[in-house]
């Protein structure tokens, strides 16, 4: 609010709608870049696809292609709006806005740099799990009021499949945050500064896997998307959405695809951090949008060379495997905390 | 500043319970065919293991210790209490074995349930405060639950397991009721601070919440009115585990009422005594005379277990330390005697199966002479003949009572105590003079016949040798509780 | 003043959602009305300076157990008006026993408001803390050091539940086919393919 240029534009409103306002613009310094960078990241994603299996990818619309996904945002906009009868309408037109405002909700805790964050909670890691476990409501929303057995297959699945993950998801957070002391994700990322060496991906390997392997499930990517399963179930709960309630979900599945990352980035590798001290001229947010691309290509690689999961299976990993490692893992990272001194 | 760690010493025996019942457990769950078998002798070996800690603990600590933040007490009445509940749970699982397999029940949990229930029973008792009193009666509950239904391919087990943990539930709603109006009015929970807030009266919110406490209890130690599920519940329940039911949770139960009433509302004995005579009154008409129509007989050890509980309750009316005193003395023989009949009934068994009717028992003098001589002076001593040791449970209450001047009450209990010997004898009488009608085969079970022996021997004219130095002792433990 | 007017949105909207979560026809839209109950109680707890309650009451509530919740509602086929038949029947009854909850409620509040004195008693009670301290490291404090006792006792109860469950509940059914990923794994070319060499017009016997 002290900004010279801002106080220039809205010195002549009340105090309380002049700190509304400047909230309204700090919300949007976060959502126009996110929703743009979505946009860019979808064609990111087919063309890593496309490359991985030899072929061209998008690349009519626009110089190579870049403005394919405008092109479909646009069409999708045009189309018309289909609700099947018999659907709960209310619930169905619900659905896909709470799947994309959860989604953006989240980043108001991601610090971008030093003291540059919306919202600096002192308990940002659970806002951010809070709001990733209240994903799977949009999903089973979706499903039931769609009236279809495709969607409603598609939404149980999801619905089993993000509660199983969120259990390993929240012990890796607990044992990160019992080796930083704060649930602060500044906090969290000041622990680890001091360049590469001082990531926890290292410190903490077993779990940087596991959080990985999770926030793929927990954002239904493949080789985790079983609720969307083209081939058995069409398209999930998808698959009664049309026209921008569709647009809509597919914006808030890859913001979250992209949220996972920033949390990624930040729980394991220093999210605004430099790698070395001589790259410190390059600024925090900058860094934190580099390696945010980095996972987000490791997801689209998963994506195009793993195959599918069977369900059992997926069930197995997420309660038999990861779950018993996480589990250690916060008794392990907590008495090795206890031990150097760190609590 | 806070200490990193309480003071541990006076929970050692908790301890080792609730490790040891999770190594077993995971032994359980690590081998491919556990056995039953042998988890129930390493079982008993961890239950003997946690008596011995508690003794050799009792002996180290002088007078009443508090730890965990006023959350758990460790004095003469716990360790009196928990030695009982120990050796409950002991016999509990040693007469088990026969019948699980007769009847075919693999569940290894089994023994690991009763240790469970053993140490929430455990932790019941030393309770010292109401969140504490709670958890372990959950504790506790939850495994009964479990035990009651654990033969769940019989329709009868399965429902005896559903209506205890339906009216268990919400017998638990009344007590947390009811200590919810005593934390409102006091701002505590702990029994020390409420004794203290409420030496001088209490305002009537109190008087309520008390009401509801008792009537929370009540149920776990089946007093009349709130009785209604005892004889379902021992009916259904694999007997083995009526056996259980009513030995150790009894006496828990029994001392978690002393230990919240002399506890925490000393100064408000007029208010509770009064509920508690009304139940003693009811639990002995009832288990008098509705037992005298039954011919099933764990039906009718359920409704004898009312009554017992009545008798016992005499002595928590008195609100004296010679009534605490009474009721201890009561408790321990009373659970010697229930648990010999049940022996007996898990040896009724015929070419047919288990048998439960008690005409079977006719003409038994004949057949099994032993054991019509055992289940005779069981039934003598549950009956209150004199020179036997129920005998003498009846006679501290009773004369508790006249102390405190219960004239009316003692009068009563004799009257009732008349009535219910009736049926006692009957069984008696059916065993030595009526023609036998099947023959029984009992068990090849040695642990069966141990326990069997020993409660006999218990109540038979022995008992003068054991009654002083249960008395001495019960006197030590009243005092402990009642200063 | 912002303050206020997001205690009264949160609150008001909570009595809202309550009320609905009674009152609505279709059970799924109870449930997540439930959810926009526990939405709204999480933000009074914010409002409280509790954030870390909040935070776990949307975690564990809303993100787990009422998703579960839901889960299972959708599942099942509902029929209300079979269930609300008893109703006219039972509310006598219910009505009676509410009523006199309500007088005993009542009783208490008037008794008590006579001597509010008599609340504190010293060195019980609450466990006070220190001011500077924030309120997750406090809920830790009074969790793990004052109440830990409670705490690994509700633990034996949680695992005592689970025991209980997997002994009324597991079968062990014969003749099930499972995965077992070690055994893939511990396969070897070796011990699993064979090279025969076939002879034209014979064939192999397998």
């Amino acid at each position: 609010m002290d900004n010279a240029v801002f106080q220039w534009l809205f010195a002549w409103l009340p105090e309380l709608l002049q700190s509304l306002v400047w909230i309204v613009i700090l919300i949007m310094a976060i959502l126009l870049p996110l929703l743009l960078a979505v946009a860019f990241l979808v064609y990111f994603d087919r063309k890593i696809w496309a490359a991985m299996q030899l072929r061209r990818g998008p690349n009519v619309v626009g110089p190579f292609g870049l403005l394919q996904s405008f092109a479909d945002g646009l069409k999708l906009l045009f189309k018309e709006t289909l609700v099947p009868a018999g659907a709960n309408k209310g619930i169905f037109f619900i659905a896909p806005v709470v799947t994309f405002s959860l989604a953006l909700i989240a980043w108001a805790v991601i610090p971008w740099g030093e003291g540059i964050v919306l919202a600096n909670l002192n308990v940002g890691i659970l806002y951010i799990f809070a709001i990733s476990s209240l994903g799977v409501y949009g999903i089973l929303m979706a499903g039931w009021a769609s009236n279809s057995r495709y969607a409603f297959l598609g939404a149980l699945r999801s619905a089993a499949q993000m509660v199983s993950y969120e259990v390993s998801i929240g012990f890796v957070l607990v044992a990160v945050l019992v080796w930083v002391g704060s649930l602060n994700l500044s906090e969290v990322v000041l622990a680890q500064s001091g360049g590469v060496g001082s990531w926890f991906v290292f410190s903490h390997f077993p779990l940087f896997m596991i959080f990985l392997i999770s926030a793929m499930a927990e954002t239904n990517r493949p080789p985790f998307d079983l609720p969307e399963a083209e081939a058995e179930l069409v398209a999930g709960y998808q698959v009664e959405y049309s026209s921008m309630a569709f647009g809509l979900f597919w914006l808030g599945e890859y913001t979250n695809i992209l949220l996972m990352c920033a949390m990624t980035s930040i729980l394991f590798f220093g999210g605004w951090q430099a790698p070395f001290a001589f790259l410190d001229f390059i600024p925090g947010p900058l860094w934190l949008m580099i390696k945010m691309a980095f996972f987000f290509f490791i997801f689209a690689w998963v994506k195009a060379t793993v195959p599918r999961y069977r369900y059992d299976q997926l069930m197995r990993l997420g309660w038999k495997v990861f779950l018993p490692i996480s589990l250690f893992a916060v008794v392990a990272y907590g008495g090795a905390a206890l031990a150097l001194g760190r609590v | 500043m806070r200490q990193a760690l309480p003071n541990l010493i006076s929970v050692y025996p908790e301890l080792l319970m609730a490790v040891g019942a999770m190594v077993l457990l995971l032994a359980g769950v690590i081998r491919k065919t556990p056995s039953i078998d042998r988890l129930s002798r390493l079982s008993v070996l961890l239950l003997l293991g946690t008596l011995l800690v508690l003794w050799l603990l009792f002996f180290r600590l002088e007078g009443r210790v508090v730890t965990f933040n006023g959350l758990f007490v460790m004095d003469a009445f716990g360790l009196f209490m928990k030695t009982l509940v120990l050796f409950g749970s002991i016999a509990a699982i040693l007469i088990s074995g026969p019948y699980l397999k007769e009847k075919q029940i693999s569940n290894y949990e089994y023994p690991i349930l009763i240790v469970l229930a053993t140490l929430g029973m455990m932790m019941m008792i030393s309770a010292n405060d109401f969140m504490s009193l709670y958890l372990g009666l959950e504790l506790q509950s939850l495994c009964l639950y479990v035990l009651a239904a654990i033969n769940r391919d019989r329709q009868r087990s399965s429902e005896a397991g559903l209506k205890y943990f339906v009216l268990g539930a919400l017998s638990s709603g009344l007590l947390l009721y009811g200590i919810s109006l005593i934390y409102g009015f006091a701002g505590s929970t702990s029994f020390d601070a409420l004794a203290l807030a409420f030496a001088d009266g209490a305002p009537t919110g109190v008087v309520v919440g008390i009401v509801f406490v008792v009537a929370g209890l009540a149920f776990k130690i089946s007093a009349v009115p709130f009785h209604m599920w005892t004889p379902d519940v021992y009916e259904g329940a694999p007997t083995p585990v009526a056996a259980f039911f009513a030995a150790a949770p009894k006496v828990a139960a029994m001392a978690l009422v002393l230990r919240v009433l002399f506890g925490s509302f000393p100064e408000l004995d007029e208010v509770w005594r009064q509920i508690i005579v009304l139940l003693s009154v009811l639990s002995m008409t009832l288990g008098a005379f509705v037992a005298i129509v039954q011919t099933n007989i764990k039906r009718l050890m359920a409704y004898s277990s009312i009554g017992h509980i009545g008798y016992a309750l005499i002595g928590v009316a008195a609100g004296t330390e010679m009534g605490v005193q009474g009721v201890l003395i009561y408790m321990a023989i009373y659970m010697t005697m229930t648990l010999g009949a049940f022996v007996c009934i898990l040896n009724m068994r015929s070419r047919d199966g288990m048998s439960e009717q008690i005409s079977d028992l006719a003409g038994l003098s004949e057949r099994d002479p032993m054991m019509a001589l055992a289940l005779a002076i069981l039934m003598f001593s549950l009956a209150g003949i004199p020179l036997l040791a129920g005998f003498f449970g009846k006679l501290y209450v009773f004369l508790a009572a006249v102390n405190a001047g219960l004239y009316t009450l003692a009068v009563f209990g004799v009257v009732t105590s008349v009535v219910a010997a009736y049926y006692y004898v009957r069984i008696v009488k059916i065993m030595y003079f009526d023609k036998p009608v099947v023959t029984f085969e009992r068990p090849e079970s040695k642990s069966l016949s141990m326990v069997l022996t020993i409660t006999a021997a218990v109540n038979s004219p022995l008992s003068f040798i054991l009654i002083g130095p249960l008395v001495q002792w019960a006197a030590v433990a009243a005092g402990a509780l009642v200063p | 003043m912002i303050a206020a007017l997001a205690f009264y949105m949160f609150a008001g909207l909570a009595i809202f959602a309550g009320l609905m979560v009674v009152v609505s026809r279709n059970p799924v839209h109870s449930v997540l009305f439930l959810i926009l109950a526990f939405f709204n109680a999480a933000g009074l707890f914010v409002l409280l300076g509790a954030e870390f309650l909040a935070m776990i009451l949307i975690i564990v509530y809303v993100g787990a157990v009422a998703v579960l919740f839901l889960f299972v509602v959708m599942m099942l086929d509902i029929d209300f008006s079979e269930l609300r038949q008893g109703f006219q029947q039972y509310l006598p009854l219910g009505g009676l026993v509410g009523m006199i909850v309500l007088g005993e409620l009542l009783l208490v509040l008037a008794s008590g408001l006579g001597r509010p004195e008599m609340v504190r008693i010293p060195g019980s009670g609450a466990v006070r803390i220190a001011q500077d301290v924030e309120n997750t490291a406090a809920m830790g404090q009074v969790l793990f050091t004052d109440y830990i006792y409670l705490f690994q006792a509700a633990g034996m109860i949680l695992l005592v539940s689970m025991i209980g469950a997997i002994v009324l509940a597991h079968r062990t059914r014969p003749g099930v086919k499972k995965q077992i990923i070690a055994d893939q794994v511990a396969r070897t070319p070796a011990e699993s393919i064979e090279l025969i060499k076939v002879e034209t017009g014979k064939g192999v016997k397998m």
